[in-house]
């Protein structure tokens, strides 16, 4: 029976919403919290009436996103990231020793219910990896010891406060991470005193149609990875339809290697929120969402508090903004996924056309931008796009957030202007650990690029394609000799398994068959049929898949098998 | 959309409405496009990927069943890489599916075993990996096997967009998806109506009925029972597409001749109850409509609307019809009337009906549905499994000479026969009130303004100057326009406190009966209006028109029911309904009584 003060928040929410099924995930969420962290389907049943969709749908909605537990789950649910850049930081290691000294295995729960073991997908803290996320909480920068010592007050019953990690990144361009190391830089105070809010001053006295030309001139590509020019998708969206127009922030933040969007959200909420409200002036929203990834549970409260703050002071005068919480699906980074999944449905990506500047959330026009995409519009029309344009050059304008980790020095977030040379990327992050062997530049879903085939390569769209790669999210993963790229494309496949929504054949087949037949060839059991099959699964199922995780799969898996072929022919029985 | 588009579909130059996607142009233009999950009858949802075309200036392939054609296309629906790709995605849907085919109730009228023969799949480089998941048995209508569930939507999109049931949903994610109910609690423990109309949208053996066919056979050949049979007026013209006859076709005299080479030893008609529900229920109507009793009175032979009322619209319970379905009516007097008119003792009568419908196999088994006091309808079989009995026994059914049912329970007139389309009973109802309310006919039997299978609510007024009063009535097919009517009389009667209608037919199947759960596969929406039509052309030929006119339906009351709403025809042939829950669909309380 769900408590009455959940029973009013729930129906709170159902009202904060234009449509009450947009409440269904975050109830879900409310109703789990106060019952051990579980949904039986009594709750679930409950939830479903006050929300007032069928329990069927409920029930597809929790056994989609993996942060719904529907079995009885431990006190202290132990989620370790073993993703590529945790595993190239060490992180098999650590869930070992979990495994060891709670004497269970990655799924299962203690005999005592006080621990449940699972290994989890990126937490987008590859700079800080290993990372143990209990309950809501992350703990950064594990190692032995400090596992040891983690797992010791819980048994005590305590959960220790995290250790915040030392931020190693750094800024050459000084936007977009002004404010990183800046003492309580998420107020707004701090924030206005360092030169926040005078862009939306400035926007405040243009035509809307002006500020749309100013981001359209600066030609920036959208920086969630697709790097679709932004000033030309909002030119798409659909006028005169009579229905309301909604601008969405994507901060699922996703993609294996990427933890970008974290650094503007979490150190500088207010720095989104004047870019949305500006970009909203532009399209004529009135209302605003940002989807964060559910695993972001502080950092959604840190944009709740900064929303309520940047009202108080009148800075929300025309956009509402729904802080709107994912709960554990890296498909949800996918616009017309995302849109499914505030509607209350399961995150499955949606047919194109019509494309969500036409029809979008609840069948209206919604601009979908990601999060370092609206944090690039102060500086746009503050300073203006000509000096936007200064930084990189035409067509790859702009300054850029990337990611570094893995077999590095200095892992973190460096903010370069785009076209910056990989060199003096890996430079700036200390340089690599152990002899290079490899390096996948655009978080996971781009093809690998050998030790040797970095010589001259810029960051940057084009300079990327022409590489033979992509810039994507700017996640760059470096790779040392002693890792095995079979053992390396075995671990990214089983995370587009994991995560394959299974919407569509092709790539919920495809992924899976792909992990058993590299499963089998890592078993020792595998053919040389096997390597030919997983190529031939990689060349039909690309471009056949209702979203682009077709292609996010196949094309990093065909480069690693065909560049390392030897590894993969080394393992044949 | 009238605009019309040039395109190019593999060299052949067509001209085509700009509202259709490629495989309904091409469909047009007798142009063959490999599908799978596609279904033209609902809304494509771009599942499987079979049906992958070339489109020139198009970076990677397209799906031809959601991408809408544009003036100037040029398309290719073939390719070493569109093949290559299509047998891919079966390969690897066939490694997870259960290929049980020789055991499967859709062996030979399977989709999945259609494409994969079609591309000739035959190559096995992905590895076999079975779901092993249990059955869910826990419906008596239909069966869930998740081992065959290829996750195509279909049933999905049936249950919630058009039957708006939502008793299922996608379960689980990437390659665990499966199909399954409320924390797989099984159908039998679901909202499901059992309208079934997820079995026949289903492509492979995953949702098929429960099948009876066992049960019948053995009742058959056991020499101690006396096997009665009674077919519905949708399963006539539903059998003679399975025999290689033309679609529609009313084929009554070769199925009673079937059904007596299967060795059933009476054959009854459910139409004859169709004739006698037309009595009862007439009488009723007429009965609240001058005594201001509860209206719109609503029908309720349709036992998937019936569940649906009692789950989801309880408090408009006493609107429905108290009278028992025709099945269920004949069921009850084969086991008194005929039993004692033929001296057959009852305890040895084993009551069998050949139905359109999967709901009728949870109707018969009703615990109410005693009134005979024995179970007043032992076995349902679904048309589908009447034909598989057919094949079974080696009958040439093609070749069969036309015989008659027996008549004591065999005779019918045209307005019962039309009861297997949408607004038939309606038809057949008014036929008779306008006789019950002036002692006159209607000036034509025919009711045209209720016939055709739209995906809207139907409505008329029928208005004479012998009439005391012009009726107003709808017909409702499919359970999402059921609900929409619904709504709609709520809303008149709390403005009101009455609502415009008198008399409303709801059919829980788009087409009604002819396009039920139970029907043979591979009938588009608009196949279901073909068997449709094909009743209204039994009805033209038929002798009597009107249910008052049938001299069977006169002798019963007569002889043995007194006359229409008596007090043994209420213990008989009416009912009482409940109010059932929306998580399980089990009954919680009674909400109207048995007098």
């Amino acid at each position: 029976m769900l408590s009455d003060k959940a029973k009013a928040s729930i129906k709170k929410l159902t009202a904060k919403y234009p449509k009450p099924e947009s409440a269904l995930m975050s109830a879900l969420m409310i109703a789990q919290k106060e019952n051990n962290n579980y949904l039986d389907r009594a709750l679930a049943a409950e939830t479903a009436k006050i929300v007032g969709v069928p329990e069927a749908h409920v029930y597809g909605v929790l056994t989609y996103y993996s942060m719904y537990n529907i079995k009885n789950i431990g006190k202290y649910h132990i989620q370790i990231d073993t993703n590529i850049p945790a595993t190239l930081a060490g992180a098999r290691k650590i869930a070992d020793f979990v495994s060891e000294e709670l004497e269970i295995e990655a799924g299962r729960t203690t005999k005592d219910g006080m621990f449940t073991l699972t290994e989890v997908e990126c937490l987008a803290s590859c700079g800080t990896c290993p990372v143990i996320q209990v309950n809501d909480v992350y703990y950064e920068n594990m190692t032995i010891e400090k596992t040891k010592a983690l797992l010791a007050s819980l048994k005590k019953g305590v959960m220790p406060k995290p250790e915040v990690p030392e931020y190693l990144g750094g800024t050459e361009c000084n936007v977009l991470l002004k404010n990183r190391r800046v003492k309580d830089s998420t107020s707004i105070e701090v924030y206005k005193k360092n030169g926040g809010y005078k862009a939306l001053e400035k926007a405040l006295k243009m035509e809307p149609q002006a500020i749309a030309a100013e981001v359209k001139d600066s030609a920036i590509r959208g920086r969630g990875g697709a790097g679709f020019p932004a000033g030309v998708k909002w030119g798409f969206l659909a006028k005169g339809t009579g229905k309301p127009v909604y601008l969405i922030c994507n901060a699922d933040e996703g993609e294996p290697g990427t933890f970008k969007d974290r650094q503007i959200m979490e150190y500088d909420p207010h720095l989104l929120i004047e870019g949305m409200v500006i970009s909203a002036r532009a399209l004529g929203a009135k209302l605003g969402f940002i989807y964060i990834r559910g695993e972001f549970d502080w950092i959604a409260d840190i944009l709740d508090k900064a929303v309520d703050e940047a009202k108080a002071d009148g800075k929300m005068n025309d956009l509402d903004i729904i802080v709107h919480r994912g709960a554990g699906a890296y498909v949800c980074g996918e616009e017309t996924a995302l849109i499914e999944s505030i509607e209350g449905k399961r995150g499955e990506p949606r047919i194109k056309p019509p494309f969500p500047a036409v029809s979008g959330l609840y069948g209206c026009p919604t601009i979908v931008n990601n999060v370092e995409t609206l944090a690039s519009v102060p500086f746009i029309i503050e300073k203006g796009a000509a000096e936007f344009k200064k930084y990189g050059y035409e067509n790859n304008t702009g300054f850029k957030l990337f990611g570094i980790s893995g077999n590095v020095n200095k892992p973190g977030v460096y903010e370069y202007p785009m076209g910056v040379s990989f060199k003096k990327l890996l430079e700036a992050a200390g340089g690599p650990k152990g002899k290079l062997k490899a390096v996948i530049v655009g978080g996971l879903s781009v093809p690998i690029l050998k030790a040797n085939e970095l010589e001259g390569l810029n960051m940057d769209y084009d300079s990327c394609i022409k590489h033979g790669t992509g810039l994507g999210s700017g996640g760059i993963m470096v790779i040392n000799d002693e890792f095995s790229i079979p053992e390396l494309a075995y671990r990214a496949i089983k995370f587009y398994a994991h995560e394959s929504c299974g919407r569509c054949a092709p790539c919920r087949y495809g992924s899976d068959s792909i992990k058993e037949l590299l499963k089998t060839l890592l078993d020792g059991e595998g053919t040389k049929k096997d390597i030919e099959t997983i190529l031939h699964i990689c060349n039909n199922v690309k471009g056949v898949t209702v979203c682009p995780t077709g292609e996010a799969f196949t094309v990093p898996i065909k480069a690693m098998v065909e560049k390392f072929r030897n590894e993969f022919e080394a393992l044949v029985k | 959309m009238d605009k019309k588009v040039s395109l190019v579909i593999d060299g052949k130059k067509i001209e085509t409405c700009a509202c259709n996607t490629i495989v309904e142009a091409a469909k047009e233009n007798g142009i063959y496009i490999p599908t799978l999950c596609y279904h033209p009858d609902l809304k494509p949802s771009g599942s499987c990927g079979i049906c992958v075309v070339d489109i020139q200036g198009h970076r990677q392939p397209e799906r031809a069943c959601t991408t809408r054609v544009l003036e100037g296309m040029e398309i290719t629906t073939n390719s070493k890489r569109l093949r290559d790709t299509r047998k891919l995605v079966l390969e690897m849907i066939l490694a997870d599916h259960d290929t049980d085919c020789p055991a499967c109730l859709a062996n030979g009228k399977c989709d999945l075993q259609d494409i994969c023969d079609n591309l000739s799949v035959t190559t096995r480089s992905i590895p076999k990996k079975l779901k092993k998941l249990p059955i869910d048995d826990t419906s008596c209508a239909i069966q869930r096997d998740p081992n065959k569930c290829i996750a195509c939507g279909r049933c999905i999109e049936v249950c919630s967009n058009i039957q708006t049931v939502n008793a299922l949903t996608e379960v689980g994610r990437g390659h665990k998806v499966v199909i399954s109910t409320a924390f797989d609690e099984g159908m039998g423990n679901s909202p499901c109506v059992n309208c079934g109309q997820c079995t026949v949208f289903c492509p492979t053996g995953a949702l098929t009925e429960k099948s009876e066919i066992d049960l019948v056979w053995d009742a058959i050949l056991d020499p101690t029972k006396h096997v009665v049979v009674q077919e519905a007026p949708a399963v006539r013209v539903a059998l003679a597409e399975e025999f290689g006859m033309e679609k529609g076709l009313a084929t009554p005299g070769k199925m009673y001749a079937a059904l007596r080479r299967l060795g059933f030893d009476k054959v009854f008609d459910t139409n004859f109850t169709a004739d006698l529900t037309i009595m009862e229920e007439g009488t009723e109507l007429l009965s609240r409509a001058t005594t201001g009793g509860t209206l719109p009175l609503i029908t309720s032979c349709s036992p998937g609307w019936i569940k649906f009322a009692e789950t989801f619209f309880p408090d408009l319970a006493k609107h429905v019809s108290t009278c028992k379905s025709p099945q269920q009516m004949l069921g009850t007097l084969i086991k008194t009337y005929y039993a004692k008119e033929s001296g057959v003792d009852p305890k040895n009568i084993v009551s069998v009906s050949i139905m359109p419908c999967t709901a009728k196999k949870f109707e018969a088994r009703r615990p109410e549905m005693n009134d005979s006091g024995y179970r007043d309808v032992d076995y349902v079989l679904t048309t589908r499994e009447f034909v598989r009995m057919i094949k079974e026994a080696g009958i040439d059914f093609k070749n069969l000479p036309e015989e008659k049912a027996d008549s004591l329970m065999g005779d019918y007139t045209g307005a019962a026969t039309i009861f297997g389309a949408t607004g038939g009973v309606m038809e057949a109802a008014v036929r008779s009130a306008f006789f019950l309310l002036t002692n006159e006919n209607l000036p034509s039997p025919e009711l045209k303004v209720l016939r055709g299978v739209t995906n809207d609510i139907v409505e008329a007024t029928v208005e004479h100057p012998k009439l005391p009063f012009p009726i107003r009535v709808a017909v409702a097919n499919g359970l999402g326009n059921a609900r929409k009517i619904l709504e709609k009389v709520k809303a008149q009667i709390a403005e009101t406190g009455k609502s415009e209608y008198h008399f409303i037919e709801i059919m829980a199947c788009p087409g009604g009966c002819v396009g039920g759960g139970g029907q043979p596969f591979g009938c588009e929406f608009v196949d279901r209006g073909i068997r449709g039509q094909g009743l209204y052309t039994e009805d033209d030929n038929r002798p009597l028109r009107y249910s008052h006119d049938n001299p069977m339906v006169a002798k019963i009351y007569k002889d043995f029911l007194g006359k229409p709403n008596s007090e043994l025809a209420h213990k008989l042939l009416h009912t009482h309904y409940f109010e059932r829950s929306q998580t399980d669909g089990k009954v919680v309380k009674e909400t109207t009584h048995k007098h």
